[in-house]
């Protein structure tokens, strides 16, 4: 089975690798480009930079404390 | 304890920095702003590659497979002998 592991590895460089530039270029370059530049097209307006990640983020921690939730009321209940 | 200051000190040097920088406007002001989120980000993707690096570099070994394959049927076939019920086959 190291295909599927290969293949998921790459997959999961390439989507980090991807995320990584395209934040890079929303946050550090396109500022210093100019408004009528084509590119402006490809990238959300910059707002959304800063709410996305703060979404993913929180959206990560609460599922986070929900699962560790979960577990400790299911100890709690096999205990008890 | 030691662990918790060492961390909480290398996070208010980083926010000092981060403070001095918006104070002198070496960069311009609006990306020192985006900056910490940028380095949150940027993190989370490090992680992630070297997640995806270390599971491709995974090094799986074959023969070790069948001898331990081999070395469990001989376990259980030694205590079906003894009369332990070893279950599913």
């Amino acid at each position: 089975m190291e295909l599927a592991d290969r293949a998921v590895g790459l997959l999961l460089s390439s989507i980090s690798l991807s995320i990584f530039t395209y934040y890079t270029f929303w946050i550090i370059i396109l500022p210093f480009v100019d408004s009528d530049h084509f590119i402006h097209k490809y990238f959300l307006p910059q707002d959304y930079a800063i709410l996305v990640p703060v979404f993913a983020g929180i959206t990560l921690l609460s599922l986070l404390s929900v699962f560790i939730g979960m577990v400790m009321l299911k100890s709690k209940k096999k205990k008890a | 304890m030691k662990h918790i200051v060492k961390i909480l000190s290398l996070l208010v040097a980083i926010s000092a920095f981060w403070i001095g920088l918006l104070q002198a406007a070496i960069v311009p002001r609006s990306h020192t702003w985006l900056l910490p989120i940028y380095f949150v980000v940027s993190l989370g993707c490090y992680g992630l590659l070297m997640v995806g690096v270390g599971l491709m570099q995974f090094p799986t070994c074959p023969q070790e497979a069948v001898l331990l394959q081999m070395d469990i049927t001989e376990a259980k076939e030694f205590f079906r002998h003894k009369g332990v019920d070893v279950g599913s086959d």
